[in-house]
C-alpha cells in the first residue's frame, strides 16, 4: 500500500493494519490522537471493533441505536437555524413540510420523540373530559408510555384484543363503542399501530384499514395511527405512505429508529390540528431552540436511509431462514410472519427461556472462536416468557448479519 | 513550496452522493465510535438515484505544504473480493480567496473542509474544481447577477434584506429578542460532530451523561438529567416534588413558571398553586410565605409541597436575587419542612452577577433547572439537578412526557462545548446591557426611561410612558429604519425587541451579539429623540424597511 506522509498502511487481506482514525476522517496519519477520538484499533475482518478489542458486537436490541452517520451530522451542522419557539427555524419547517406532503397531509409539527407525538394526538383528539380511546391491546400507546394519557390527559383506554397480525377484530371494536349512558366514557378515538412493533413488526394490511376507516366513520370517530416505523411498511408492502395513512386523521412518525436520525419523530394532520399539538407541545416542554439541528438529520434520512430501509427487512430474512432451518431446534421463528426488520424469535421455555437465550447469545463461549472463525456477540431482547426480539438497522451490515446467523445456528445447536 | 507528487488510485465502491463532487475530493464513509474504540459501518453500494461506477480512477496530490492534506484510510478488507475504499479530505485554502472567480461570494465554511457561498448561501466542498464549478453554475450565476453586477462582499454582521419595494439593503440587524436565539458557533459544532453517542433511552449516551456529571457536580448537587427545554425541567421538577396527589405550590406571581408555562403544572401535572407577591427585586416577604402555607388538617385546603423561587427574576428585569435572602428562605424552608425549587434558568448569569458560584447560590435548593439553549448558546437543552432519588422519579417522568431522546449527546456535547466556552464570557453580555440602558438614561427622555441599577445580568427594560409612546410602538420603531435616521447614522440598523407588556420592551443581550452590533444599537436608541413617537410614520415620507424575523 502506498506511503502517504510518511506512514505506511499496512493493509493486506484479513490481517487488519493499525490504523488512527477520527470522526470526519481529519485524522492525520502520522499524527498522535487526531481529531476527536482518534483511537488506534486493529480492523481485522471487516465488520465493528466492539469493546473487547476484538469482539464483533451486533447490537439487535433496536433501531433507536442508529447512529448519526458523518454524511448526516454533515447536513446537521450545515443546517441553516433559528429559534423554533419562534417559528423561525427553516430546517425545522422545511422538515414538518416535507414529511406533511410525503404523508398527503396538510400540517406536520416536529417533536422530541414518538410518545410525545402520541401523547399529544390523544390528547387533542380526547380533549374533552371523560373520553375514552379504543386501542389495541398490545400496542405501544397502551403498554409503553406510562399511561400518559391517562396521567396528563384523563384519558380512560379501552383495549381490543390484538390478533396475531397486528390487526383486531372490527366487531369487537364496534361492540366496545358503547352508547351514551352515564357509566360509560365517551369513545372519542381510534389508534391503531402500523408496523406493530410487539407483534413482530406487523405490516398491518391495506385492506383492514381501508375497512376499519369506513367502521370508523360511521361511528364518528376520529382515527390516530401510531406509525413509529410506517416507512418500513411503506416499503414492505411497495405503497406509498400517503396510501397507508389516506383515511388517518392524525399520524406519528419517528425519524429516530430506522431512518437513523439521532432524535425525533413527526406528528401529522390538519393544519388546525398542528397548530393546537404546537401550543401542547410548548405546554409539555417540547418546545426547543435551534432544533433545526436535529431536523436536519430527519431530512438526510428521508433522502438518503429511507430508500434503503428494504435491506434490513432483507437482513431479517436472512436470520429468519438461518433459524428455521434448524429443525428440532429449541428456539424457532416464522419467517413469513417476519414482514419488517423485525424479527421474534420463540424459545420453548422447557429448553431455555428467553433471559437465558439473550445472556448465552451475548458470550463468547467457549471453543465458539474457534468453531465460527471469531468473536461474536449478539445482543437481543427478551419481551415476555417465550420471545425473544431483534430488530435489523442500517448499521448493521451484511457482514454482521452473516456473523449473527454462525452465532444463532452454534447456539441454538448447542441447545439440548 | 514542497513539489507535488501525483500518483493514479483506484478507488472503488464509490458512494452514490459522492459522485457529484470532485473527483479531488471525496468524502468518508461512514464512522461509527463505541466506547472508545472505532467501528466502520459498511459503505452502501448503488443508493438512490443512479448507478455508481464500480471504480474509478483518483489523481491524488500528496504532500502540499500548508494546504490540502491527504490522509489515506484503509477501511476494509474482505477476504474475498480485496475491496478497498478510500478516503480523502481537504482543507480550505486561503489563496483562494485571491483568485478572481472566487471573489465576491467565497468564504471559508463551518469546518475546515467546506467552503461557503454568500450569494448561494450554501456549504460547499473545500475543492478548487469543486468550486469552479459551483460558480459557473446556472443558479449560482443568475443569483450574483441578481443581487450586485459587482456585489461588494457582505461585510460580517450585515445582512443583505430586500425591503416590500424590492430594493436591496444592506442591514445591521440586531436581535435583542431573547437569548434564546443564540445560533451555536463553528466551534460548538465542531464539538457536537465529535461527539461520541449512544442511546440515551437507553442510558448509553457517554456525552450525555457527562454533561449531566459536569452540572451536577457545578452545582454540588448529586445527579443531573438533561432534558429538551426548560419548561420541561420545571415541569418535571414540580411534578417530582408533588408526586401525590392534592398537591399546591407556592410561586411568585411575576415569576416565569406561573405566567409562561402555559398553566402546565395544573394541565399537565394535575397540581395547584398559590401566588405570592413578587417585590421589584426580584424576591418575596417571607412572612407572606408563611401565611400561605396550608394546614395539613384542613380538608379545604392542598397539601402545600413545594416552594418555587426563579434566580435570576427574568420578569423583574433579569434581577439577581440576593444571596442572603436565598439562604433565608432556604432556612424557612426546612423549618416548614418544605422543599425549595430554583427555576435557574439563567442561573449563571446571576453566578456572574453576583460574583459566587452557581453552587453556591442553589446551596439551600432541593432541585435547580437550568438552560444550556439561553445566554450559554447551546441549540437546545436544559437540565434538572437534584438528589440522586428525585433525578430517578425524574427520569421517568421525562420519558412518559416524551422527553426520552435518543442519541441527545450530539446536543448535550453543544451543552458542554457551552459551559468551557460561552459560560465565562457571559459577563460581556451584562457589560453589553449596561451600555443599551446607559444609552437610554443618556438621553433623559421622560418618553422611555430605564433605572440602570436594575441592570444586574443580560435584561434591560424599557418602560414606556405609554403617553407619547408604547411598547409595541417603540418595538416598530425600532425594527423600522427611516431615510432620515439612514443619513444621520450612515448605516441601516434595525433592532429587534419584544413588548412584554403594555409599556414595557425588553433587550436581551446574548454571545450572537457583538460589541459592533452594540456600538449600533446604542446609536439607534439615542435617535429616539428624533422619533415622532405618535401613531404612524408617514407612509411618503421616508422609505421604510421592516423586518419582522431576521432573514439569513
Amino acid at each position: 500500500m502506498a506511503d502517504l506522509a510518511g506512514e505506511t498502511m499496512n493493509g493486506g487481506g484479513g490481517g487488519g493494519g493499525e490504523i488512527k482514525v477520527g470522526v470526519g476522517g481529519k485524522t492525520r496519519v502520522g499524527e498522535e490522537g487526531g481529531v476527536g477520538v482518534g483511537a488506534k484499533i486493529r480492523v481485522g475482518e471487516e465488520g465493528r471493533v466492539g469493546v473487547g478489542g476484538k469482539t464483533r458486537v451486533v447490537d439487535l436490541r433496536s433501531d433507536t441505536l442508529t447512529y448519526p452517520s458523518l454524511g448526516m451530522k454533515t447536513a446537521m451542522m450545515e443546517a441553516i437555524l433559528g429559534d423554533d419557539v419562534l417559528g423561525e427555524d427553516p430546517t425545522v419547517n422545511a422538515l414538518q413540510e416535507r414529511v406533511a406532503r410525503l404523508l398527503g397531509k396538510e400540517s406536520a409539527a416536529f417533536l422530541p420523540s414518538g410518545t410525545m407525538c402520541n401523547l399529544i394526538a390523544v390528547l387533542l383528539h380526547c380533549d374533552r373530559r371523560g373520553g375514552e380511546v379504543l386501542v389495541g391491546d398490545n400496542c405501544h400507546i397502551y403498554r409503553w408510555e406510562q399511561g400518559g394519557i391517562a396521567q396528563f390527559g384523563g384519558v380512560h383506554s379501552k383495549s381490543l384484543k390484538t390478533h396475531p397480525d397486528g390487526t383486531f377484530s372490527l366487531t369487537e371494536l364496534r361492540q366496545a363503542v358503547r352508547a351514551d349512558n352515564i357509566h360509560f366514557p365517551r369513545p372519542s378515538l381510534v389508534c391503531v399501530e402500523n408496523t406493530h412493533n410487539m407483534e413482530g413488526g406487523k405490516v398491518l394490511p391495506l385492506s383492514w384499514l381501508d375497512e376499519l376507516s369506513v367502521t370508523c366513520r360511521e361511528l364518528g370517530l376520529p382515527l390516530h395511527m401510531d406509525g413509529a416505523r410506517l416507512l418500513n411498511a411503506s416499503v414492505s408492502l411497495g405503497v406509498s405512505p400517503e396510501r397507508i395513512v389516506r383515511d388517518f386523521d392524525s399520524v406519528t412518525i419517528c425519524l429516530s429508529k430506522g431512518l437513523g436520525a439521532p432524535v425525533g419523530s413527526v406528528l401529522v394532520s390538519s393544519a388546525a390540528f398542528i397548530e393546537r399539538a404546537k401550543r401542547l407541545r410548548k405546554g409539555l416542554g417540547g418546545g426547543m431552540r435551534q432544533s433545526g439541528v436535529l431536523a436536519a438529520a430527519g431530512l438526510y434520512a428521508l433522502q438518503h436511509i429511507y430508500p434503503r430501509l428494504s435491506e434490513d427487512h432483507k437482513h431479517v430474512q436472512i436470520i429468519a431462514k438461518a433459524v428455521n432451518e434448524c429443525v428440532g431446534g429449541a428456539v424457532t421463528c416464522d419467517p413469513s410472519g417476519a414482514h419488517t426488520n423485525i424479527l421474534m424469535l420463540t424459545c420453548d421455555p422447557a429448553r431455555i427461556t428467553p433471559a437465558q437465550f439473550c445472556t448465552r447469545m451475548e458470550k463468547v463461549g467457549e471453543g465458539e472462536e474457534a468453531a465460527l472463525g471469531e468473536r461474536v456477540s449478539c445482543r437481543l431482547i427478551s419481551i415476555n416468557d417465550t420471545t425473544v426480539r431483534l430488530v435489523t438497522y442500517k448499521d448493521i451490515s451484511l457482514d454482521d448479519v452473516e456473523a449473527l446467523v454462525k452465532k444463532l445456528v452454534y447456539v441454538i445447536k448447542g441447545i439440548a | 513550496m514542497v513539489g507535488r507528487k501525483k500518483k493514479d488510485v483506484v478507488v472503488t465502491n464509490m458512494k452514490d452522493e459522492y459522485i457529484g463532487h470532485s473527483i479531488e475530493v471525496t468524502p468518508f464513509a461512514d464512522s461509527d465510535i463505541e466506547g472508545g474504540s472505532l467501528s466502520m459501518g459498511a459503505l452502501e453500494d448503488g443508493g438512490p438515484g443512479g448507478a455508481v461506477p464500480a471504480q474509478m480512477t483518483v489523481s491524488v496530490e500528496e504532500g502540499i505544504e500548508g494546504g490540502a492534506e491527504m490522509e489515506v484510510v484503509e477501511m476494509k478488507h474482505s477476504p474475498e473480493k480485496k475491496r478497498r475504499v478510500r478516503i480523502y479530505s481537504q482543507k480550505f485554502r486561503k489563496e483562494w480567496l485571491h483568485l478572481k472567480e472566487f471573489q465576491g461570494w467565497l468564504t471559508e465554511g463551518i469546518t475546515d473542509d467546506r467552503a461557503h457561498c454568500t450569494v448561494c448561501d450554501k456549504e460547499l466542498l473545500a475543492g478548487k474544481s469543486e468550486l469552479l464549478k459551483h460558480s459557473r453554475g446556472k443558479k449560482h450565476r443568475t443569483r450574483a447577477a441578481k443581487s450586485n453586477p459587482n456585489p461588494p462582499p457582505v461585510q460580517h454582521g450585515l445582512s443583505r434584506v430586500i425591503d416590500e419595494d424590492g430594493m436591496p439593503h444592506l442591514l445591521r440587524i440586531v436581535d435583542l429578542r431573547s437569548d434564546t436565539v443564540t445560533q451555536p458557533s463553528r466551534e460548538m459544532k465542531k464539538a457536537m460532530m465529535e461527539a461520541t453517542l449512544g442511546d440515551d433511552v437507553f442510558s448509553e449516551d457517554p456525552t450525555v451523561k457527562t454533561l449531566e456529571d459536569r452540572v451536577a457536580q457545578m452545582l454540588e448537587k448529586e445527579a443531573a438529567l438533561f432534558v429538551p427545554s426548560g419548561t420541561m425541567a420545571n415541569l418535571i421538577c414540580v411534578m417530582t416534588h408533588c408526586w401525590g396527589r392534592g398537591s399546591e405550590v407556592i410561586v411568585g406571581d411575576q415569576s416565569h413558571l406561573h405566567l409562561w408555562a402555559q398553566g402546565g403544572m395544573a394541565q399537565i401535572g394535575s397540581v395547584h398553586h398559590r401566588t405570592i407577591k413578587n417585590l421589584p427585586d426580584g424576591t418575596f416577604s417571607l412572612n407572606e410565605v408563611r401565611g400561605l402555607v396550608r394546614d395539613e388538617h384542613d380538608p379545604q385546603s392542598p397539601l402545600t409541597s413545594l416552594i418555587c423561587v426563579e434566580n435570576p427574576h427574568h420578569n423583574a428585569g433579569g434581577k439577581a436575587i440576593p444571596l442572603n435572602w436565598m439562604d433565608e428562605l432556604g432556612a424557612l424552608c426546612s423549618e416548614l419542612g418544605l422543599p425549595l425549587h430554583c427555576d435557574g434558568a439563567r442561573l449563571i448569569n446571576a453566578s456572574v452577577a453576583l460574583g459566587t458560584s452557581p453552587a453556591r447560590i442553589v446551596q439551600a435548593c432541593d432541585s435547580v433547572s437550568l438552560c444550556l439553549n439561553k445566554g450559554l448558546g447551546a441549540p437546545m437543552g436544559s437540565l434538572v439537578i437534584g438528589t440522586k432519588e428525585f433525578i430517578a422519579k425524574a427520569k421517568r417522568l421525562r420519558k412518559v412526557l416524551g422527553g426520552g431522546l435518543h442519541q441527545s449527546g450530539i446536543v448535550a456535547a453543544a451543552g458542554l462545548w457551552a459551559l468551557d466556552h460561552v459560560a465565562p464570557r457571559l459577563s460581556w453580555d451584562h457589560t453589553h446591557a449596561r451600555a443599551l440602558a446607559q444609552s437610554v438614561c443618556e438621553e433623559h427622555s421622560s418618553a422611555v426611561t430605564v433605572d440602570l441599577k436594575d441592570v444586574h445580568t443580560n435584561v434591560v427594560l424599557l418602560h414606556c410612558d405609554n403617553i407619547r409612546v408604547n411598547a409595541k410602538k417603540l418595538c416598530q420603531r425600532l425594527a423600522s429604519v427611516t431615510d432620515e435616521e439612514s443619513d444621520e447614522l450612515s448605516e441601516q440598523i434595525v433592532v429587534m425587541a419584544l413588548a412584554i407588556s403594555d409599556t414595557t420592551v425588553r433587550l436581551v443581550t446574548h454571545c450572537d451579539i457583538r460589541k459592533e452590533d452594540v456600538r449600533s444599537a446604542t446609536r439607534k436608541l439615542k435617535c429616539l429623540k428624533y422619533i415622532k413617537l405618535d401613531v404612524h410614520l408617514p407612509a411618503n415620507s421616508c422609505s421604510r424597511v421592516s423586518v419582522v424575523s431576521p432573514l439569513l
